[in-house]
């Protein structure tokens, strides 16, 4: 292949060059050495807009900060990424820090960016939850937050759009001059060669290998790793602006901010490490960074932690800054080396400036186009559209009205969008960040199984592809079209009639409930489910042992959850399968109905009125981020309900050497079942000193076999870059904290995480209902299982995680009953 | 003999013991299970078994189980009866997939309606 010039990276700098290059009369390619746009430190740094008061004056960091800072605007409305200017503040704490921030002055001004000092009770009132002990704060007005993967993938789609190319798992080995003098060679590790006149190296952290190659001008890249840990959807607001602390030699410094996803990022840590490739999470960087923060937000809660992860930035050694432009004895060469922070703010303005310097050396003239391509809307992000239009899109589409993802309420058609775009997802990963599916609260528990089907029907490839790495998946087949995927009957309109009960899930809870809610005289009764079949989790709960209490007899999950299924059909409740429950919006002072909008791929946005509500949502797992493990991250950690719904729904074996942290009884469970499926597993790693799961399930699924269970020890280091190659776990002491020299290792390619249920209640939330912190589930009044909004009712696991499935239904019970009553006395 | 019995969650903690004229004694339980679960774990020890089948034509497979305990000892030919299975659909809860599994008399049975 030969092109006017191929960008060697697709990075957020790579993408932003192609994007400019892509309005020249120029062929362009770009090459990226993984699978997919920003898989390097444009996927995992602190998503920050800085203002650009840091740099220091007169160097290409301050210079392009602050210019990319001024197009940030521009470029996010033309490629609709999110974008705020929240501000930044940089606390000081104490007179020593308060003379820094005079520094920080002195800078600011000689970059020509706003900023004003700000004292205590200025800080306070503006951000009462920051730290007392901060004592002034440098106020800079123009900082802002993105999200720096939404930008790349976005510039990468735009590029595509105008005609740019992109090649992906092509990672560049060799550069030399072509044949003839015409430009430059490129080879490929796998072989491949490309030619162009010009190149442009934005090759990251690997940008100085790619420059020693072709100049006698030699720079060196220090891999500078920052571990981050991210919280949970922030409702209250904690801090307005972008907290900085005041900057040292190895960084800004740990920072507390809000995200543009509403979460709350935290971090990073700095350290120079020797590996280029190793984005491992440590114990200590991961105390660091808790410890960093905890300075600025003495009340941060770790229980809200969702996930962790680190990144590298490319620190160049000998220069120190950016090294932007023509290599000076390599003709048309460019290098774009040692962009590091403020490397994603400076991204637009440099990928300008480098297409300019290009396009002039090369004599291109300029497009008769504008850079905004009409195909930018390439998928719709339905959480954020008008009803209207939301309603108008599933007619038009219906897999628009099939939420994948609940935690980020995720549907269908934008996973398709994100797989089908130019530059379009290939991996899970892929996936997850072009859409946020799984980057909930879940952390992907429930949707993966869901995912791997989708991608594997877009791209014609066995769901295993997708669960060895989380690299390469082969070459795609995007004409292909499926979707046949059943419904559930849509009985009930929503009309002019108001239904006595409407109970939101079709698990062992919501069915109990709606079948007593019936017999309780209750007539319009209807069951929403987000499945595709009633049943709940219990049909993946293949094991026995359900039912001693409530049947008196011994059932496997599915064999309980039919008989539910039966009393509702028998009593004629129609149970809507395939219909999310988006929200619930009680009855307001002189109205009896409560509304409940729900939304399905065939009925689209629908509004039912019902005069009560019976909330049975069930549960979900802690997520791996939630457990705080260190370590890579990589394909082959699942909890224990992923697995069980792989194995025993879905067919697909995960792994063969399998670690179980955590004792839970699904842990336990899984055990057995992937002993039984023909995996060796290891042992089971429980940090408490006795087993969370049930004594009968550690008998009869842990000792039968002879599997390991070491109580007090916990994991302490995840190995493997693509796929776990192994676990290192240690006993822990009263405190729980690791014991040195206790470390033992195991080889596995699976990492079960069974560590525990919380009750699923983003609904519950919305509805304004009162929330117990202890349970986390709705308070309620154990007699009616009433919440603290009036006609509003909650049973099952979405309440407290119960140990036994008959307990569910009795409380469900007394929940249907209740609405029942409710229903026919209002 | 300690043991905890699997009958229920509760998970009593049974001391079974056998006396030199072979009579056995189980303490500690606090059911008529507890007790014949003792009794069982020291004379021919059971379990339930529960597992997968494979459909004809699909991935997803077929959740069973045996319609009673099978004893300790024989789990592992179940499960590769299990594993030599597959089935056409339609099937219904309860049907039996395999007959007298592994020569234990007891039948393998359907779970799931599919």
């Amino acid at each position: 292949m030969k092109t006017d010039a191929i960008v060697i990276g697709a990075g957020v700098v790579g993408c932003s060059v192609a994007r400019s290059l892509s309005r020249y009369n120029l062929n362009v390619a770009v090459l990226e050495a993984g699978s997919d746009v920003a898989e390097g430190a444009s996927k995992a740094n602190s998503a920050i807009v800085h203002a650009g008061f840091d740099a220091k004056p007169g160097t290409n960091k301050a210079k392009f900060n602050v210019l990319g800072n001024r197009m940030f605007e521009d470029t996010c409305r033309e490629l609709k990424v999110p974008f705020r200017r929240n501000g930044s503040l940089v606390l000081a704490f104490g007179p020593e820090e308060e003379k820094a921030l005079q520094d920080l002055v002195a800078k600011a001004a000689a970059n020509g960016v706003p900023v004003e000092v700000i004292g205590q009770e200025e800080l306070r009132r503006r951000e009462p939850n920051v730290s007392p002990e901060a004592t002034a704060a440098l106020w800079a007005p123009t900082g802002g937050i993105c999200c720096p993967y939404e930008l790349t993938f976005r510039t990468a789609e735009n590029a595509a759009a105008n005609g740019v190319e992109f090649v992906f798992d092509a990672k560049v080995e060799k550069i030399v001059r072509a044949e003839g003098d015409t430009g430059w060679k490129v080879v490929c590790a796998d072989g491949r060669e490309f030619e162009a006149r010009a190149l442009v190296n934005c090759a990251g952290i690997h940008s100085d290998e790619l420059n020693n190659l072709v100049s006698a001008t030699k720079y060196a890249i220090e891999a500078r790793r920052g571990e981050y840990l991210m919280l949970d959807r922030d409702e209250d607001g904690t801090f307005a602006a972008t907290m900085f602390q005041v900057p040292s030699k190895m960084g800004k410094g740990i920072l507390v901010s809000p995200t543009v996803d509403g979460t709350v990022i935290v971090g990073p840590t700095a350290e120079d490490i020797p590996d280029k490739e190793d984005k491992a999470t440590t114990y200590a960087g991961l105390e660091k960074v808790k410890a960093g923060a905890r300075r600025t937000y003495p009340g941060l809660p770790l229980g809200k932690v969702i996930t962790e992860f680190s990144g590298l930035r490319a620190h160049e050694t000998t220069v120190g800054d950016f090294i932007l432009g023509e290599a000076p004895d390599a003709p048309l060469f460019f290098n774009a080396v040692g962009v590091e922070s403020p490397g994603l703010t400076s991204a637009p303005a440099i990928g300008e400036w480098l297409a300019e310097k290009v396009s002039e050396r090369l004599g291109a003239s300029k497009k008769n186009l504008s850079l905004i391509s009409k195909d930018v809307s390439w998928w719709p992000k339905t959480s954020e559209m008008k009803p209207e239009e939301l309603s108008e899109l599933v007619a038009r589409d219906p897999s628009f009205g099939r939420v994948i993802c609940r935690c980020e309420s995720v549907t269908e058609g934008e996973i398709r969008a994100a797989i089908r775009a130019r530059v379009g997802a290939r991996t899970l990963d892929g996936v997850k960040r072009r859409t946020r599916t799984g980057m909930g609260r879940c952390q992907g528990g429930f949707c993966t199984p869901r995912l791997i089907e989708i991608l594997g029907a877009e791209l014609g490839l066995p769901p295993e592809a997708f669960l060895k790495s989380r690299k390469t998946a082969p070459a795609a087949l995007r004409e292909q079209e499926t979707g046949n995927w059943e419904l559930g009957a849509d009985g009930l309109g929503t009309g002019n009639r108001v239904l006595d009960v409407l109970v939101v899930g079709a698990g062992p809870a919501g069915l109990a409930a709606a079948v007593a809610a019936k017999d309780a005289g209750a007539k319009g009764v209807l069951v929403i489910e987000r499945d595709d079949a009633p049943g709940g989790i219990l049909q993946q709960c293949i094991h026995n042992g359900f039912g001693l209490h409530r049947f008196k007899e011994e059932l496997t999950g599915p064999e309980y959850a039919q008989r539910y299924v039966d009393m509702a059909v028998e009593r004629g409740i129609p149970v809507v399968c395939g219909t999310m429950v988006l929200d619930i919006s009680p009855a307001k002072e002189g109205e009896t109905a409560t509304s409940v909008t729900a939304m399905s791929p065939r009925g689209g946005l629908k509004v039912y009125r019902t005069k009560s509500v019976v909330l049975a949502m069930g549960c979900r797992e802690r997520p791996r981020g939630a457990l705080m493990t260190p370590g890579t991250r990589p394909a082959g950690v699942y909890t224990a309900g992923t697995v069980q719904r792989l194995v025993n729904m879905d067919g697909i074996m995960p792994g063969k050497r399998v670690v179980i942290l955590g004792s839970g009884d699904i842990g336990l469970i899984m055990a057995r079942r992937l002993t039984f499926s023909g995996a060796k597993v290891l042992a089971c790693i429980e940090i408490m000193k006795k087993s969370s799961g049930l004594m009968r399930n550690v008998v009869q699924c842990l000792n039968d076999y002879d599997i390991p269970l070491l109580l007090s020890h916990t994991v302490t280091d995840v190995e493997g870059r693509e796929h776990v190659t192994g676990v290192k776990v240690s006993q822990v002491d009263d405190e729980l904290k690791p014991i040195p020299g206790t470390e033992m290792h195991f080889d596995c390619d699976t990492l079960v995480l069974s560590c525990g249920l919380i009750p699923e209640n983003e609904l519950t939330k919305k509805a304004g209902v009162e929330m117990d912190p202890k349970t986390r589930g709705p308070k309620v009044d154990p007699k009616t299982m009433a919440t603290s909004v009036p006609g509003i009712f909650a049973g099952g696991n979405v309440v407290r995680v119960y140990d036994l499935v008959d307990w569910v239904s009795r409380d469900s019970e007394i929940a249907g009953r209740s609405a029942a009553e409710y229903a026919t006395s209002h | 003999m300690k043991m905890i019995c699997i009958n229920c969650p509760k998970g009593c903690e049974l001391d079974v013991e056998r006396a030199a004229d072979g009579t056995i004694t189980v303490t500690g339980h606090t059911c008529p299970r507890g007790e014949a679960y003792g009794r069982a774990e020291l004379e021919n020890p059971t379990r339930m078994v529960t597992g997968l089948v494979r459909v004809a034509g699909m991935r997803k497979p077929l959740p069973v189980k045996t319609k009673s305990p099978v004893p300790k000892g024989k789990i592992s030919d179940v499960l590769f009866a299990m594993h030599q299975a597959t089935v056409q659909l339609p099937v219904k809860i309860g049907d039996v997939i395999v007959a007298d599994v592994a020569g234990t008399g007891i039948d393998l049975v359907a779970t799931a309606n599919m």
